[in-house]
């Protein structure tokens, strides 16, 4: 059975972070190792004036981290939000650790710095996340476009313009995937954009239709599904090199989520930042979707187009 | 929709202990479960060296507070409460969910007073103080003490089953406003070395405690318990007010723990080197998901006590 190290956040209340991660891979037959940079009553979506709670420190994570060594034996690495740079120095340092260790085991970054143009993470963040990434001990990155636009060092304004921060990221990490990318790469703002991208392949174009909604966690619960497809996609039988990357099915757990999520709620709700009593209403229905999580057939294709025929 | 627990125990980033044991299994059964923990260590003390912290009292009492409560307006079918970081936090959490219950009589409360284990006291002695001033008080629905915290409580040492009877006389006494208490394993050989005892009894009726005997497993577990009354708490809150029963939920549990750890044991051997014991640190939670799922077929017969 795979064995996942996971640091991230940990809310009580509501799935984000190893909430939303934990539960599906458990539901794959993952044994999830959870590490918990926070512990937040919920998640800062309600408003900061309603989040209580504790960051854990670098001197905390690295204590765990310390009584872990002797257990370690992890086929992947996931990590997530850290609450500062201290914080994601010592996921790193631990986290570069166990991958020269065992240089088998998939390491997945999620460089969780911010969305739309917006930090919301100190700035003395990036050049941490920035030279993890030019480690060459990463195996998958999953940026949205601004944290891309971070990692490049350039905006993005084209597709010509992505593929080339692709190219040059590809120097050190074999496996990028785009969660969102901005509307106006694609002149379309129906459809959410991403772009999976494997060292000496042609990059993949996705879309999926927006939902008029307020979610949080989908990221959280993306990367945690996309861990588990890359891991039986380099133990299948063919060559690590040659197997291509297809993020379709994960795409669609994602978004039979989403659609339970949507039933589950009251009709029409829309959700308003800092409104807890709506908000609430909006969280992944993490649980209810259980049975989606080990789901095999056939969901829709959101595969948009390949991203050399531009 | 799913159900609502606020469970409140250790946490352990390896392994399956305190929340790590609890969490998994109601989820697997359709409860939305609001995990707060209480310390996050690297893994449980069982295996004789680990590392991490605590929380503080205060800390948690805010998340429940002002957070859960206060902010986010969140009504809860059931709390679960295990192991806490101190005497302080178990005061303060303590006195906060008997409010908590108090002014909202559908939350039922699941209380495991962690006090230790094989005779052997591993939490502070003030705890003891603390857990007998929570049952007093009467918010607490069902308690799951072991046989050490049973004897504890009661002041009545267990070694057959007519003290057995005796101390959960005592209890109902002593605390008679929980209606329903589960003692998850008495293992002094009080029926022969082969078999352990649980006992399960109702206030409203002690004169119809019953045990069971559960044939022990030749090997070490750690998480049992926690994975027990978590169970307990899904079991026996699906069961409808009126037709409350307490023993079929208890056998039902001890059937489905004893599957559990017979496949863990399995796993076990199947991957033991010569070096390895039969002190299995983690139970195969992750493996026995479909056991979680199954229905669970009775394995054993209730006995009056």
């Amino acid at each position: 059975m795979p064995r996942l190290l996971a640091t991230q956040s940990h809310v009580v209340h509501g799935f984000v972070g190893n909430k939303a991660a934990t539960f599906p891979l458990q539901c794959k037959g993952w044994d999830v190792d959870c590490l918990n940079s926070v512990q937040f009553s919920n998640h800062t979506g309600y408003g900061m004036e309603r989040v209580f709670g504790t960051c854990t420190s670098a001197q905390e994570l690295q204590l765990v981290f310390d009584g872990l060594k002797v257990l370690s034996d992890y086929d992947a690495m996931l990590s997530g939000y850290l609450p500062n740079q201290e914080s994601v120095a010592c996921m790193a340092k631990n986290y570069k650790e166990l991958k020269m260790k065992q240089p088998n085991l998939i390491w997945l970054l999620d460089p969780v710095m911010g969305d739309n143009g917006q930090l919301y993470v100190s700035k003395d963040v990036i050049p941490e996340y920035k030279s993890l990434v030019q480690s060459s001990l990463v195996d998958v990155i999953t940026p949205n476009q601004f944290e891309l636009e971070i990692l490049y060092g350039r905006e993005i304004h084209s597709l010509r313009e992505l593929q080339s921060a692709l190219h040059t990221l590809h120097k050190t990490v074999p496996i990028i995937v785009v969660t969102s990318c901005s509307p106006e790469l694609f002149n379309d703002s129906e459809h959410l954009y991403c772009v999976a991208s494997k060292r000496g392949q042609t990059p993949t174009i996705y879309r999926v239709p927006i939902i008029d909604s307020y979610f949080t966690g989908v990221g959280d619960l993306f990367s945690a599904l996309l861990l588990d497809t890359i891991y039986n996609m380099q133990k299948g039988p063919k060559s690590k090199d040659v197997v291509s990357l297809d993020i379709n099915h994960v795409l669609g757990i994602v978004q039979k989520v989403l659609a339970v999520t949507l039933e589950n709620s009251p009709t029409n709700i829309k959700a308003a930042m800092g409104s807890p009593l709506t908000m609430k209403e909006m969280e992944l229905r993490i649980i209810e979707s259980r049975d989606w999580y080990v789901f095999a057939g056939p969901t829709d294709n959101f595969v948009y187009r390949q991203l050399d025929a531009i | 929709m799913a159900r609502k627990v606020l469970s409140i125990q250790s946490h352990v980033v390896h392994g399956y202990v305190g929340n790590k044991a609890a969490t998994f299994p109601l989820q697997y059964r359709g409860w939305d479960v609001d995990a707060l923990n209480t310390v996050q260590f690297s893994n449980h003390p069982g295996y004789g060296h680990f590392n991490g912290f605590r929380s503080n009292a205060n800390d948690l009492r805010e998340i429940v507070e002002k957070g859960l409560l206060s902010g986010l307006e969140l009504k809860y079918d059931a709390l679960l409460t295990g192991y806490m970081p101190d005497v302080q936090a178990l005061r303060e959490i303590g006195s906060l969910l008997s409010d908590l219950c108090e002014s909202d009589r559908d939350i039922k409360w699941v209380l495991d007073p962690v006090l230790g284990d094989n005779g052997k006291l591993y939490v502070s002695p003030e705890a003891v103080p603390a857990y007998q001033e929570i049952l007093k008080r009467g918010a607490v629905f069902l308690a799951t003490p072991n046989q050490f915290e049973m004897e504890t409580l009661t002041n009545v040492k267990i070694c057959d089953l007519e003290s057995l009877k005796h101390s959960v006389t005592r209890f109902h006494e002593l605390y008679p406003k929980v209606p329903y208490v589960v003692v998850t394993s008495v293992a002094s050989g009080i029926l022969g070395p082969n078999d352990m005892v649980c006992a399960c009894s109702e206030r409203s009726n002690s004169n119809l405690a019953y045990y069971f005997k559960v044939p022990t497993i030749d090997a070490q577990f750690s998480g049992s318990g926690d994975l027990c009354s978590a169970l307990l708490l899904d079991v026996f809150l699906r069961q409808s007010e009126s037709a409350r029963d307490l023993p079929k939920a208890v056998n039902e549990v001890l059937s489905l723990v004893d599957s559990i750890l017979l496949k863990t044991l399995k796993i076990h051997k199947e991957q033991m080197t010569s070096e390895d014991t039969l002190k299995i640190n983690d139970l195969k939670l992750i493996e026995c998901r479909d056991l979680l799922g199954d229905e669970t077929t009775l394995k054993y017969i209730p006995t009056q006590l």
